[in-house]
């Protein structure tokens, strides 16, 4: 600890001790070979990367959040990946690659699952790692895949009216896409207070202007219009 | 809005935009709250208007085409990202960069988490009315780029290093400069602090608001000084030290209870021990090469250009194409200002990324930055989301 | 207090006052000065210009910069930084705009009263920058119009400071009649510094 630091009343020490020795690349890709037919991902040189099955992959997180051994207490980051333009390949045309780190022990892992192009949904972790909210909103925006059992699956980055994913290979990158008004978020703010139990009787005044019912603000509840249609094709760029 | 709030009473709230174009969002960020009187219920948060396409526009070029990209991630910290990009593809090509680029390469990584911090709590300062600190800071901020003009030219977007190395070697009196300017910098954290750290208005202000508990902020994907300031004591440099960080002598600065004070005065204290690392650097910076002999990565000397046919050619392929990593995937992180800034590199064996995937420390924060207001003060807002450092370059690249 | 009049310096002998003798100046001495009110009112604007950073990107922290000690931008009247459009006479667009932001910068720029500036800082906001992609506008003059543009990226903060420098010249030779009369905006000739 430092020398510097406020002095610590203690709340939580089992933070505060230095990271432990965590498994090495072998013994983490026998666990998940074993239990969740992981297999190794041929492209990573660098002893990172196993493939998961799309329906083993939430029991394989799970199993690596909660294990005593493992503890991938952290989801750093999702990464889609379109393959399209990649030369020689062959397979699946999508593939997600989820990050997950240790605080507990210094070991690291990437899970990849890999998707068709006419069937790119794979299961939300969003109720495993509230942070898989938001950064699987971003790979259903940049890339298009489809998060099933997300509670919100809205674009993140591009603005509401944009259509297309612009990181699939096929999107052109000087292909522009104008935007009209702003989003007026209401939908989303009435879907924070759905999730703490309030219910919302009446817009009223407030909804700046914008009457109910009116496009993008549903009363429904959150992402009730921007769900997407798990489909592979890609509206904003022909072929 | 009329609203039946969970324990059933009918409830009018009222909803607030904050945002873009708010002076504490610094200009690209959204909430949208629902209040009532003057506490927040609920809150979401948007980003994105500072998308422009970085993991894009880094498609279209070469790798060392990206690293002018990297400059505007974090652009408190230039030097950060260029580096951090740079040692991801060099792990890619399996390459170590000589000790002397290592050194020199430490000092600018703790330089810039120093004017990076600079920033970061001169501009918090600022949005709670404490105007006074930000003059302090930045004049040190400017002695800073005052050494970055005499490396590079530039001020903030500095290109400084390439895959393999340097742009060039620092100037002679690199290591001079560098040490006149660690007081400074030491100084003015000293005035800072003693203007504010004991200050009741600053206290009133900061304590115990926009807690986040240890757990809570490892769920939300955490790290770096926010990490630390809710106490958890996790730092890159000490648990996978790359770089020699192991060989330094350095305290991780955490906090106990993770609210805004507690982050002000983690990153506060946080530029002193930066400095510590400079200092230790410097004293081991020996001369020696600066880039890697890597025929892949470093243009060969121009007498071996003008006589040797292999490096004629080299020097060629290099220029025109470019260096070209193995085909494979690979990510590779370091600890930046705000926490893990990391590089997934997707690569198909040719002189252009094939996808690249940024993890921005900050994009974390601000997830859980709606979540972390509910139930505050709206005046809290511009204190919290100033102590969370978001740097929109990167958040939505 | 009762007013009481200033006593007039003896003027010359009368008689037939000669055309050059009768201004307000040779009356009253040099007690006042007299101008035009154009002059009088370009004068004002030039040397409070209040500027309204609209900073999204790495150029905000170059006005930053610009607005600390070092440089300070307050030795030419423009340091009272307003995040109100509605205070606000220049508006300094610092940062890539994007499609996402464009109609935000739109609708802060029409509430700003009139007279109005714009500056562009830096290449992304005058002309997209290096950013050439599906999400950035290529130069706000496609949604604003600009008065004065700063190369660069990011611009020094001398560039700043010759923009607000010129931006007082060009307000000097500004006229009140075509706004006042025809309630347009005056035609803008555009200047580029920095370069
Ligand atoms: S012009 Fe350059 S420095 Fe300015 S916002 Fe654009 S990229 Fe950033």
């Amino acid at each position: 600890m430092s020398a510097h630091a406020v002095p610590a009343a203690d709340p939580s020490a089992a933070h505060r001790e230095p990271i432990k020795a965590g498994l090495d690349a072998a013994a983490l890709e026998k666990i998940l070979v074993e239990q969740f037919s992981a297999k190794r991902d041929t492209r990573d040189r660098w002893n990172l990367t196993l493939i998961v099955a799309r329906d083993r992959l939430r029991d394989a997180v799970r199993h690596l959040r909660d294990d005593a051994a493992l503890r991938f207490n952290q989801l750093l980051d999702v990464a889609g990946i379109d393959y399209l333009a990649y030369p020689g390949h062959r397979g699946a045309r999508y593939a997600v690659t989820y990050l997950f780190k240790s605080t507990v022990f210094r070991h690291r892992l990437a899970l990849k699952v890999e998707l068709d192009e006419d069937d790119a949904v794979v299961a939300t972790l969003s109720d495993l790692f509230p942070i898989a909210d938001w950064a699987e909103r971003e790979t259903w925006d940049q890339i298009g895949i489809v998060f099933s059992g997300h509670p919100n699956l809205k674009r993140l980055l591009n603005h509401h009216e944009f259509v297309g994913h612009p990181l699939r290979k096929d999107y052109p990158c000087q292909k522009r896409q104008k935007l009209s008004v702003n989003d007026p978020m209401i939908d989303q703010l009435e879907g924070v207070l759905l999730a703490q139990g309030w219910q919302v009787l009446d817009r009223g005044a407030t909804g700046n202007g914008i009457p109910p019912g009116a496009p993008g603000t549903s009363l429904a509840g959150p992402g009730s219009e921007s769900q997407p249609a798990p489909t592979g094709s890609n509206t904003g760029a022909p072929r | 809005m009329k609203a039946l709030s969970p324990a059933g009473e009918l409830v009018e709230l009222m909803t607030i935009n904050v945002g873009p174009s708010h002076p504490a969002t610094h200009g690209a960020l959204r909430a949208h709250c629902a209040l009532d009187g003057e506490t927040i219920i609920a809150a979401a948060c948007e980003m994105g208007y500072l998308h422009r396409g970085f993991e894009k526009m880094i498609e279209q070029g070469t790798y060392q085409m990206v690293l002018p990209y990297t400059d505007r991630l974090n652009y408190c910290s230039a030097m950060m990202n260029n580096i951090a990009f740079c040692k991801a593809v060099e792990r890619m090509f399996g390459v170590t960069v000589p000790e002397r680029c290592v050194r020199v390469r430490v000092v600018l990584l703790e330089l810039s988490r120093i004017i990076d911090h600079l920033v970061c709590v001169c501009a918090n300062l600022v949005d709670l009315g404490a105007l006074t600190n930000f003059w302090y800071f930045f004049n040190v901020r400017e002695e800073v780029y005052k050494i970055w003009e005499k490396l590079c030219g530039a001020r903030l977007t500095n290109t400084v290093t390439r895959i393999g190395g340097m742009y060039r070697d620092v100037y002679p009196a690199f290591a001079d400069d560098v040490l006149a300017v660690l007081p400074l910098v030491e100084s003015a954290v000293a005035e800072v602090r003693g203007l504010v750290e004991k200050n009741r208005i600053f206290i009133d202000r900061t304590k115990d608001i926009g807690v986040v508990t240890a757990d809570q902020a490892i769920a939300w994907g955490w790290t770096g000084p926010c990490l630390r300031a809710s106490g958890v004591d996790r730092d890159l440099r000490k648990d996978e030290p790359y770089y020699g960080y192991d060989e330094y002598t350095f305290d991780t600065v955490i906090g106990q209870t993770g609210d805004t004070y507690d982050r002000i005065m983690v990153r506060m204290i946080e530029m002193l021990e930066s400095a510590s690392i400079c200092r230790q650097a410097l004293a081991k910076l020996k001369p020696g090469p600066i880039n890697t002999s890597d025929a892949r990565l470093s243009l060969p000397s121009r007498s071996q250009v003008y006589h040797d046919m292999e490096a004629l050619i080299n020097s060629f392929k290099l220029i025109y194409e470019g260096v070209r990593p193995p085909a494979g995937e690979c990510y590779d992180a370091l600890e930046a200002a705000n926490g893990e800034l990391g590089f997934l590199i997707v690569s198909d064996g040719g002189t252009n990324p094939y996808r690249i995937k940024v993890r921005p420390p900050c994009f974390t924060q601000w997830a859980a930055f709606g979540p972390m207001m509910q139930g505050a003060m709206l005046s809290d807002v511009a204190a919290a989301l100033g102590s969370i450092n978001i740097i929109a370059g990167e958040l939505d690249r | 207090m009762t007013y009481k009049p200033v006593p007039l310096p003896p003027g010359p002998a009368p008689g037939p006052a000669k055309p050059d003798q009768r201004g307000s100046e040779n009356l009253l001495g040099d007690t006042v000065v007299t101008s035009t009110a154009e002059a009088l009112i370009n004068w004002g604007r030039r040397n409070s210009l209040w500027p309204f950073p609209f900073g999204t990107a790495c150029c905000a922290i170059e006005f930053m910069g610009t607005v600390s000690s070092m440089h300070d931008l307050s030795r030419f009247g423009a340091e009272l930084v307003r995040f109100s459009p509605r205070q606000a006479d220049v508006i300094i667009i610092a940062g890539t705009i994007t499609y996402k932001q464009a109609p935000i910068l739109r609708q802060i720029y029409d509430q700003m009263c009139e007279p109005k500036w714009v500056i562009s800082a830096g290449a992304c906001a005058t002309s997209g920058g290096f950013y050439d992609c599906y999400c950035t506008v290529p130069g706000i003059d496609e949604i604003i119009p600009v008065d004065i543009y700063i190369a660069g990226c990011p611009p020094r903060p001398e560039a700043f400071l010759e923009a607000i420098v010129q931006l007082q010249k060009k307000v000097d030779r500004e006229t009140l009649r075509v706004s006042q009369a025809l309630g347009t905006e005056p035609r803008r000739d555009r200047i580029a510094v920095g370069a």
